[in-house]
């Protein structure tokens, strides 16, 4: 018995470190014998299922580039967004880095001089046509290495049929006016959460900067410091806490509800009110909720610049294939082919020439109220290379801020990034 | 006297048979060990870029942590709780399956499903089932009248808590249930005959014979399922991923929300994690050995 268990458990042990060790995957591009060069691309995966895998897209991409150039491959790995950051880790750390990354952030890889400087990877054509309010955001400190790739912003979203059974005519534009809405619509129980407010590991960091915006607050002031715990950033969270959380408007547990639960809960009419962007429109559209967009309430008025999220491309110097990777990626953001993504996957464009063609096309009327947002669009502070492991704080622990006390845990995270600052 | 004579290489004759095992051990248990230490050590990027070493700093940050004291609270009361539970419920479920009854055939099975399950399955499951506006526990529990409306129970600590405990519990009960129902099992029918004859109650007849002769499974179960329990992932991060924050983090859940921030910090927690296993290991070893000369 006592041997059968020992043997057992001892086969349970090596089966959990044999899995830890299976993280590397080999690879690496380099030259053949014919001088023709591979280019490694590695990117996050948009799609929901089988039929709109981003892997079809990068496929057709790779296939229309190699024509134009036989000289160069392009070996395409696409990954899900859950893994693709600790795959990519894994990737850097083992020294078996790709040449073209897209994915969510990219300055803690110029921390480690890992890019090459945008102007080194695109044509002057190329890199004149991004927006500019992506391009400023694709710096440190005055220089651009994050390529912008795909956008989207936030805009305010209000179910129409409960607004009007509860018998109001517009949507708020104060923290007032949400508050007084939201408490008509729980005294007729006309939605279960009236103001949906997701905290939760999946995107505090972005709920959390809007509010934060509305009272003039963020996560940096203007030379760039973090300001976490700013008086302004305190008063949002109190406020948040005492007007919405503690009367019972929003979810009893912001702090560990996601934000795909909120969307799911606004598709299935749950939901009277919350901030969105574009791909709440077709979950809207296939859950017959009859939603309105506005613009996002401040504490006196609509915010004038709302949050802009941008994803990004980036080109790493390790395998030396500047050339290579500058061709390919002035194929990647010609018209023809962001357009395409764009339109797949409903979300808005980050080059001028395709943000142009969407407008007129007519063909976008969903998303106009998005259009408008993004020159004016506010960033997290993505040129700050500490910034991916203060959100990664943030997306922790920031929502108990509405339960707890606002300003020991607002506190507590501004000197986590006091401290990331200090070991850059 | 003939051994000392041989050459060098015949003495190399076993290797073949042992070296595919040797190896094995050596590369997927020695080096992902040695790894992880090592890893400790060193200062990385978030990007995943390792910037040189960083001596013991990430232990020194990881015992500063304002979390890991009531991280590491908690992993002892989980771990209690859980393994005192499960073999109190499993000692009177071994007891009632070693009966005759209708049907105790099926039953028997049936202890089986948890185990059978995936742990994870389970955890999600018992998750969506809580579910506040989709769950049929709450739907279940508001209509019998138990609550008046449906409740966030994974949202806060408080009731989180007890239900990963639960949880835990269930999936723990069908090893334990029949590592002890193989005890009683080995109690020969003699020693109750002979209690009978002396005329104990029921109840000493327990206490007297049946515990102590059940001594090495309960062993087995309780050391057995420390480690598990100690261990456990997948009950914990498949209902709250160890929020909200670290409030219902054990060591080893958030030794995974460390990695999100810091790799060699949480590399550190590994090791501290790793040591923890080895001394219970020693002590299972231990309390084995012991079972063993016991029974001669």
């Amino acid at each position: 018995m006592n041997r059968r268990v020992l043997s057992l458990s001892a086969i349970c042990a090596v089966g959990a470190l044999a899995l830890t060790a299976c993280g590397s995957n080999g690879g690496g591009g380099g030259k053949s014998a014919d001088g023709s060069v591979t280019l490694k691309l590695v990117a996050a995966d948009y799609g929901d299922k089988a039929t709109n895998a981003s892997k079809l897209y990068w496929d057709e991409v790779a296939k229309g580039f190699e024509a134009a150039n036989p000289k160069i491959k392009v070996d395409v790995q696409v990954i899900n967004w859950n893994d693709i950051d600790t795959q990519v880790k894994t990737m850097i750390q083992s020294g078996n880095v790709p040449d073209v990354l897209q994915t969510g952030g990219y300055a803690d890889k110029v921390a480690d001089d890992l890019l090459y400087k945008a102007s080194d990877v695109l044509s002057p054509a190329t890199q004149s046509n991004f927006i500019d309010s992506f391009s400023k955001a694709g710096q440190v400190d005055g220089t651009q290495y994050g390529i912008p790739f795909v956008s989207s912003a936030r805009a305010f979203f209000y179910n129409k049929t409960i607004f009007s059974k509860a018998g109001i005519a517009a949507p708020p534009t104060t923290w007032d006016e949400v508050k007084a809405d939201a408490q008509i619509i729980k005294s007729k129980k006309l939605a279960a959460t009236p103001y949906a407010l997701p905290l939760g590991p999946e995107e505090a960091q972005g709920e959390s900067m809007i509010w934060e915006l509305g009272n003039n607050g963020g996560y940096t002031d203007d030379s760039g410091k973090y300001t976490i715990n700013s008086q302004a950033n305190i008063d949002t969270f109190s406020w948040l806490k005492t007007n919405l959380v503690d009367p019972g408007l929003t979810y009893a547990n912001p702090a560990t509800t996601d934000r795909k639960t909120a969307f799911a809960d606004f598709a299935a009419g749950k939901v009277g009110m919350l901030n969105g962007h574009p791909s709440l429109i077709q979950m809207a559209k296939d859950g017959k909720v009859d939603y309105g967009v506005a613009p996002i309430p401040g504490k006196t008025g609509p915010l004038t610049s709302t949050l802009g999220v941008a994803d990004w491309m980036m080109a790493f110097k390790k395998n030396g294939h500047q050339e290579q990777i500058k061709k390919f990626l002035d194929f990647a953001f010609s018209k023809e082919n962001t357009l395409k993504f764009d339109e797949e996957y409903n979300l808005m464009p980050v080059t001028k020439d395709t943000l142009q063609e969407m407008t007129s096309s007519g063909k976008h009327k969903d998303l106009e109220p998005f259009f408008s947002l993004l020159p004016g669009a506010k960033f997290y502070p993505l040129g700050d290379t500490t910034w991916d492991a203060v959100s990664a704080e943030i997306k922790k622990s920031g929502g108990t801020a509405v339960k707890d006390d606002p300003a020991q845990v607002l506190g507590a995270l501004q000197k986590k990034a006091e401290d990331a600052v200090a070991n850059k | 006297m003939t051994h000392k004579s041989r050459s060098g290489l015949a003495r190399l004759g076993p290797l073949p048979w042992i070296g595919p095992a040797v190896l094995l051990i050596l590369v997927v248990v020695v080096w992902p060990v040695y790894e992880m230490v090592r890893t400790s050590f060193l200062k990385i990027s978030t990007s995943g870029f390792v910037r040189g070493s960083a001596g013991t700093d990430k232990y020194q940050k990881l015992f500063d942590e304002p979390d890991f004291g009531h991280v590491l609270t908690w992993t002892v009361i989980w771990t209690l709780t859980v393994v005192g539970l499960t073999i109190l419920i499993s000692l009177g479920l071994a007891q009632l399956f070693n009966q005759q009854f209708p049907g105790r055939r099926v039953t028997r099975w049936a202890l089986i499903a948890p185990w059978a399950a995936s742990v994870l399955m389970t955890s999600i499951g018992f998750k969506w089932m809580l579910n506040q506006t989709a769950g049929v526990l709450n739907t279940a529990m508001t209509d019998l009248g138990l609550i008046d409306k449906p409740e966030d129970w994974l949202g806060d600590p408080s009731t989180a808590w007890p239900w990963m405990i639960f949880v835990a519990v269930f999936v723990s009960l069908p090893f334990t249930t029949y590592t002890l129902l193989a005890g009683l099992q080995t109690v020969p029918g003699e020693v109750y005959e002979a209690a009978k004859v002396d005329g104990t109650s029921t109840w000493q007849t327990y206490l007297r014979i049946t515990l102590p002769l059940l001594r090495p499974a309960l062993l087995v179960g309780v050391v057995i399922n420390l480690i598990n329990v100690f261990n456990s992932f997948p009950v914990i991060w498949g209902m709250t991923q160890g929020g909200p924050a670290s409030d219902t983090a054990t060591t080893t859940v958030f030794m995974y929300q460390l990695l999100n921030t810091d790799m060699g910090e949480s590399a550190a927690l590994s090791v501290v994690n790793f040591a923890l296993v080895v001394v219970m290991v020693l002590f299972f070893l231990k309390v084995s050995r012991w079972n063993q000369e016991e029974g001669r």
